[in-house]
């Protein structure tokens, strides 16, 4: 367990390691980002087209979920950061070890999630990852998640949600009846068994919350296409995306939707405590 | 005019006398005997919105498809019940405001009569002749606290269902009857077919506010028959009662007040958002929401169900639920009980069968006070463990640990309140003017260099006044004119 922990805190210690030491990777995504800037500019590191995502395929003809279709040019510069900051743990094959699970057939989708949310590398050895500032821009996530797809086909893909094709209504139902036991309805997040917990949702994206349906990270189930559709999971995107992340808070402040709780703070403090405030103040105190 | 519409009453009821003796009545003045009131008109504002709700709630469990103006339900399946009540938050004017105003005024009715009662209960007014005041005054207090559970289920969301759930499963752990109990209250098991939202509105709107009602008006005519208490200072004897007259310098008073209060809950009911059931959705059994707690009024009860560790008795062919009896059932009733018997038990205890009409100061009855400060803390570390998910989540601390550490704390804090509570009061009793602020000391130096010190004048505000007397009004004109001798006369002609 020491060694676990010893070989995690050199991980998280990584950030200016991995700056200053990966060169390499740092040169590659900088001339793919080159070559996707300046449209034309020729092929760069052997590679004709930049890793970005220039097309998608529809989950099913009319489905509002289509998967993004990353570039072979995508994988190399996947492949260098991907030794340089998953591999130690991951190993350099993405099997897995003793530290962390195999990523093999995952999908590059599952590694967006755990990437873009910066839930990985991860910060420290607890029973939970923890969402933080990611490590990566959008385009080294990419290119690491674009690799890791390249070793094992199939997996959780990366989404493109139409959310103009959603039902946000139906959405809402969904949401209380498969997530709202552990997210809570508002969304907030609360404390499960043992140190574990159910993030909020208040950050998460619309292409992470389709992944973590479909992956199902750390301690969330996992939903496949035949409990909840392509359809019902752009649904509940759509929810989160539009009423859990901007609730209509028409009476006022929110109270941080963590309910009766801070609302009865807030009737025992500022009604009662004001009202005896008063009565202080128009009785006679001797 | 006015004159004479009264002569034209008085004439026929007599009212002039007993008028007469109301406006004369005397009220002590402490800024503590108004917490009371504070109840009282929050328990006014509750009537006034709930009367506006109930013209456009639906106490229907009969499912419809939502139509209303919020978008994200709109085609759900929802009951009448959320749906009016949905419909009444934003499609109604001024509905939100008036629900919410209900919702604040509930909880800070149900925290001034807590406040209320601890001022009661610390200042010994419950002692003869006032204790059957006090026992009306619990009486209200747990109907207050069922009312409250009956009005936040009555919008059948998704949160309020769980917790008729919970209160179901409660009914349903009594030994023997629990399980007949719980149809008989349900018609049948829960949800059943919709009849507990008629039968809990029935009893929120009528019943259960008439009994209030009746109450209220024993509570303040007991208050008025046996005349208000007193502290004890100068000129205030057990056989005087020192202070300003109901007209009009207490009317003036309490009426500011009243305002006062009802300002205070439209002012949180308009900016502060309470209970935002469109957020919930509807109660379907089959769903469920993380951190739900219900009203702070009941969570000590729901902190009682959390900390207590499972355990479970098999035999005689059945199962005994004692994680959910002894908390939820037996705990809260020995907790009310003692409310009730408390001025008797005490009488006993003290061999006190005196007239009481001057209150104590809490430091002089240091085992009272003491033990009316453990049973707080203990209710408020219920209340606290009420939110044990809320506090892991927020401070990063696993749920087993704040569970556990709360099975401690609800045991020891107490214990230790007591004790401190206690030793705190045998201080004060020792000290002089302690909780007084002392007079500032003003030293000065003579012109041949001595210093001489003497006290400063009272501080401005610390100081007793007197008001001065004021002549009894004469408006209601008692006496038949030609036997008048001069205004404000008393005498009372048959």
């Amino acid at each position: 367990m020491a060694g676990a922990v010893g070989v995690v805190g050199l991980l998280s210690f990584a950030p200016g390691t991995a700056r200053a030491a990966s060169d390499p990777a740092t040169a590659a995504t900088t001339s793919a980002a080159t070559a996707g800037a300046g449209a034309g500019a020729g092929a760069t590191a052997g590679t004709s087209q930049p890793c970005t995502i220039t097309s998608t395929t529809p989950a099913a003809p009319g489905s509002p979920i289509s998967y993004a279709n990353l570039p072979a040019s995508c994988i190399p510069p996947g492949e260098q950061l991907f030794a340089a900051n998953c591999s130690s743990c991951h190993g350099t094959d993405a099997a897995g070890s003793a530290l962390a699970p195999n990523l093999r057939g995952v999908g590059a989708g599952t590694v967006d999630f755990w990437v873009s949310t910066g839930r990985m590398p991860l910060a420290d050895s607890s029973i939970q990852a923890t969402r933080k500032p990611p490590r990566f821009n959008r385009l080294q996530t990419l290119e690491i998640a674009a690799y890791v797809q390249s070793l094992a086909p199939g997996g959780v893909q990366i989404p493109q949600v139409a959310l103009s094709q959603a039902d946000v209504a139906n959405g809402g139902r969904l949401f209380t009846l498969n997530c709202a036991a552990c997210h809570t309805i508002t969304g907030a997040g609360d404390a499960l068994y043992k140190g574990a917990y159910a993030p909020s949702l208040h950050q998460a994206t619309v292409e992470q919350i389709v992944e973590a349906i479909r992956s199902g990270p750390g301690n969330m189930p996992r939903f496949g296409a035949g409990n909840i559709t392509n359809q019902e999971a752009a649904d509940i995107a759509a929810y989160v995306h539009g009423v859990i992340q901007h609730p209509s808070n028409p009476g006022g402040f929110g109270l941080g939707g963590v309910g009766p709780v801070a609302e009865g703070f807030v009737g025992l403090l500022f009604g009662v405590g004001l009202l005896m405030l008063v009565s202080f103040w128009i009785g006679e105190r001797s | 005019m006015i004159d004479k519409s009264l002569r034209w009453l008085d004439d026929r009821l007599g009212i002039s006398k007993g008028g007469r003796t109301f406006l004369d009545k005397i009220f002590p003045d402490h800024w503590s005997f108004m917490l009371g009131e504070i109840a009282l008109y929050s328990f006014v504002v509750l009537l006034a919105t709930g009367v506006f709700l109930t013209l456009y709630y639906v106490p229907s469990a009969h499912e419809i498809i939502y139509h209303g103006s919020y978008a994200p339900l709109r085609g759900q399946r929802v009951s009448e019940a959320y749906a009016s009540t949905v419909g009444l938050s934003f499609d109604v004017k001024s509905g939100l405001l008036m629900r919410q105003t209900h919702h604040w005024a509930a909880d800070i009715f149900l925290g001034s009569i807590a406040v209320h009662m601890a001022r009661v209960f610390f200042t010994g007014a419950f002692r003869k002749p006032r204790e059957l005041n006090w026992v009306v005054g619990i009486t209200m207090l747990i109907l207050g606290i069922v009312n409250g559970f009956l009005g936040y289920s009555l919008p059948d969301d998704l949160v309020s269902g769980t917790g008729i759930r919970i209160a179901y499963s409660i009914i349903e752990s009594i030994p023997l009857v629990g399980s007949y109990l719980a149809f008989f209250v349900f018609g049948g098991n829960y949800p059943g077919n919709g009849v507990i939202i008629p039968r809990f509105f029935i009893l929120h709107v009528l019943i259960v506010p008439a009994v209030i009602v009746g109450l209220l008006a024993a509570h303040l005519g007991l208050l008025v028959k046996q005349k208000h208490t007193q502290f004890p200072g100068k000129g205030k004897t057990e056989r005087n009662v020192v202070g300003s007259p109901m007209f009009p310098t207490f009317m003036a008073k309490t009426t500011g007040f009243m305002f006062m209060v009802t300002a205070a809950l439209f002012l949180l009911g308009g900016f502060a958002q309470i209970n935002p059931i469109w957020q919930f959705g509807q109660y379907q059994p089959y769903q469920i929401s993380y951190a739900v707690q219900p009203d702070w009024y009941m969570g000590w009860l729901d902190g009682a169900l959390r900390v207590m560790p499972s355990w479970e008795w098999v035999g005689w062919g059945h199962t005994w639920p004692l994680e959910v009896f002894l908390p939820a059932v037996l705990f809260p009733g020995i907790v009310f009980n003692l409310f009730i018997v408390w001025p008797f038990l005490e009488a006993k205890i003290t061999r006190d069968t005196a007239y009481h009409n001057l209150l104590d100061r809490p430091r002089d009855r240091p085992l009272r006070t003491a033990a009316g400060a453990s049973v707080l803390m203990l209710l408020f570390m219920l209340f606290c463990a009420s939110s044990t998910d809320v506090l892991a989540n927020y401070f990063h601390i696993a749920l087993n640990t704040v569970l556990v550490t709360f099975r401690f704390l609800v045991i020891l804090v107490p214990i230790a309140t007591f004790f401190v509570t206690r030793t705190i009061c045998l201080e004060m009793q020792k000290a002089e003017g302690v909780g007084k602020r002392k007079r500032a000391v003003v030293v000065t130096r003579s012109a041949t260099g001595e210093f001489a010190t003497f006290d400063a004048d009272v501080r401005p505000g610390d100081g007793h006044e007197e008001l001065e007397a004021i002549p009894v009004p004469t408006f209601i004109d008692l006496t038949p004119r030609h036997l008048a001798t001069g205004p404000g006369v008393r005498r009372v002609m048959r």
